[in-house]
């Protein structure tokens, strides 16, 4: 490839533009978050001077993101354990069991894979209202676990796929159950897949704004990511509270990508490349 | 038969065992997906308010025809399927020069998916800022001697405002799902076209291409059904749906009508509709990429 040294170099300059392009917003934001209220409408562009922490407390406290924040983690994490338990479940037996109507039920599992929310949101939301379900917290778990579970079932059954079946007849024949089999072997063989899902299942459900909408309308039941667009109204003419909240809602995600990251592309190729 | 008791009720529970397993991921996915999607068609048939729960028979879809927000989100979503090829063509172009080893490769793959982790309220409260009437865009502009531009304010603009923050959000994801085809594709062949001195176009044209066939199409798919699917959240927070319904998807107008309207049947008839789309859509892209890639 003749002129490809040249082309590479040509096209560093573009790429280097472009991640500037995606950096630059949330070190806007965050410099925003920053400044008081002054500074803002004087220049909102010079670097804030130091760190304030009185935008980030009023947004914590005053604005209420703090309950918002920890309604957010109880959902989250009350789905996340469930869909990783029940998604492992059906995963090892799927992937690893004999039985008649397995290839069926996988098969119903893919098809929920492809049913996006949008199309039975009118309808599950009248189930859910019908359950007595809605504005609870086990309701909305519910529905977090019920649009997360068949991309689960489907990456845990494709990791167990890769687990050599000898394993399993061998801890059978040391006389385990299969339930034995499921807890001692294929639980603890399943925890880089488990990671990797788990994560995805926690930044969906963390960062979901219309099921959260749809199922939780009162106010003292919002998730962050509605708390979040409730600070638009509240905080209208005070731009830097408003971005400290953002900030609030930013952090944690922006960490666990700092620390997971292999992790989260793990799982979202894993889908790409198995299917 | 004491003896053989407890085994014989031993070897019925591990019979049983696969289905115990199953169960509750399966009544959860039947429950809460596959019947509600059943329910929803069913339901579209029916009136709202004082018809609740009578059968109407086509009324909704032939209201939906005449409503012009419902056509506006349906224009929108042929907008979409123009922008789709570069949608994907950026992502492709960036994993191949990031796979051809651009000075900074490694850098460019985490920083170029980061915003993809991002919560699209987040994503759209940052660009409200950014997207200001004298925010840091306006300025840019304004630096380069262009007027200030009304990004969420002109019916003109606002649709096109709204999918290049979803793009900016989303390319990372496309990405690295071509990244992870990259690293499947066989490196004699790309050898082979160095050899025979193929330039790099060319290169791009007669090995990657056709190489990752299976992944372009997944990145095709993939990335309709999140245009067509995960845009509510910017909807909502970036436009709600203004100015001048311009920026209406069919997924703002299902919940637009059901929450809002108080008209849950009239939204089951648009998610229907959403449905075929979406189906009909990803059936065309799979047959013509078939093809595509059969010609080669």
């Amino acid at each position: 490839m003749p002129g490809a040294r040249l082309a590479r170099w040509a096209a560093a300059v573009p790429m280097a533009g472009l991640a500037l392009a995606t950096i630059y917003p949330l070190v806007f934001t965050a410099n925003v978050a920053m400044k008081t209220r002054r500074d803002y409408i004087l220049d909102r562009f010079s670097p804030a001077g130091s760190l304030r922490w009185d935008n980030l407390a009023e947004a914590w406290t005053g604005a209420g993101m703090a309950r918002y924040f920890v309604n957010s983690f109880v959902v989250v994490a009350c789905a996340v354990a469930l869909l990783l338990l029940l998604g492992s479940m059906a995963g090892f037996a799927l992937a690893r069991l004999r039985f008649r109507g397995s290839s069926v039920i996988f098969l119903g599992c893919l098809a929920g894979l492809f049913i996006p929310f949008q199309v039975i949101m009118v309808p599950l939301t009248r189930v859910m209202a019908d359950s007595g379900l809605i504005d609870t917290y086990p309701g909305l778990i519910l529905a977090y676990v019920a649009q997360y579970l068949p991309f689960t079932v489907f990456l845990m059954t494709s990791h167990y796929r890769t687990i050599p079946a000898e394993i399993v007849d061998a801890a059978r024949i040391d006389g385990n159950t299969v339930y034995g089999v499921y807890r001692r072997i294929m639980l603890p063989l399943g925890v880089p897949a488990l990671l990797s899902v788990g994560i995805l299942d926690a930044l969906f459900c963390w960062n979901d704004v219309l099921i959260a909408l749809l199922m939780m309308p009162s106010p003292e039941h919002r998730t962050l990511m509605i708390g979040v667009n409730a600070l638009r109204g509240q905080y209208s003419d005070d731009i830097p509270t408003f971005a400290s909240g953002v900030l609030i809602a930013a952090v944690p995600v922006l960490m666990i990508y700092l620390f997971l990251q292999r992790q989260i592309t793990d799982g979202v190729t894993a889908g790409s490349t198995k299917g | 038969m004491r003896i053989a008791g407890p085994s014989i009720r031993q070897a019925r529970a591990e019979r049983l065992a696969p289905y115990v397993l199953v169960a509750p991921a399966v009544l959860i996915i039947v429950a809460l997906r596959l019947w509600p999607l059943a329910l929803g068609v069913n339901f579209s048939f029916t009136g709202d308010g004082e018809l609740n729960g009578t059968p109407v028979g086509p009324a909704n879809y032939l209201e939906l025809t005449g409503d012009p927000l419902f056509r506006i989100a349906l224009r929108n979503v042929g907008l979409l399927v123009l922008l789709l090829p570069l949608a994907v063509a950026i992502p492709g172009l960036l994993a191949t020069f990031i796979y051809l080893r651009v000075p900074g490769h490694r850098v460019y793959r985490s920083v170029y998916f980061f915003p993809a982790v991002l919560s699209p309220v987040i994503v759209g409260a940052i660009f409200n800022l950014m997207l200001g009437y004298d925010g840091p865009l306006n300025s840019l502009l304004g630096a380069m001697g262009a007027g200030p531009v009304d990004w969420l304010g002109d019916p003109g603009i606002a649709m096109f405002t709204v999918v290049g923050v979803h793009v900016w959000a989303t390319f990372g994801m496309a990405l690295v799902v071509f990244l992870a085809g990259f690293s499947t594709l066989d490196a004699s062949l790309l050898d082979a076209a160095r050899v025979d001195g193929a330039s790099l176009g060319r290169t791009i044209w007669h090995v990657i291409i056709p190489s990752l066939t299976r992944t372009i199409q997944f990145v095709f798919v993939t990335t309709m059904i999140g245009m067509l699917t995960s845009m509510f959240g910017l909807l909502f927070v970036m436009t709600s749906g203004g100015p001048e319904g311009s920026t209406y998807l069919p997924e703002y107008y299902i919940w637009h009508q059901q929450g809002q309207m108080n008209r849950p049947a009239l939204a089951s008839a648009a998610s229907t509709v959403l449905f075929v789309v979406m189906l009909v859509v990803g059936l065309l892209q799979i047959t013509l990429l078939r093809r595509a890639g059969r010609q080669d």
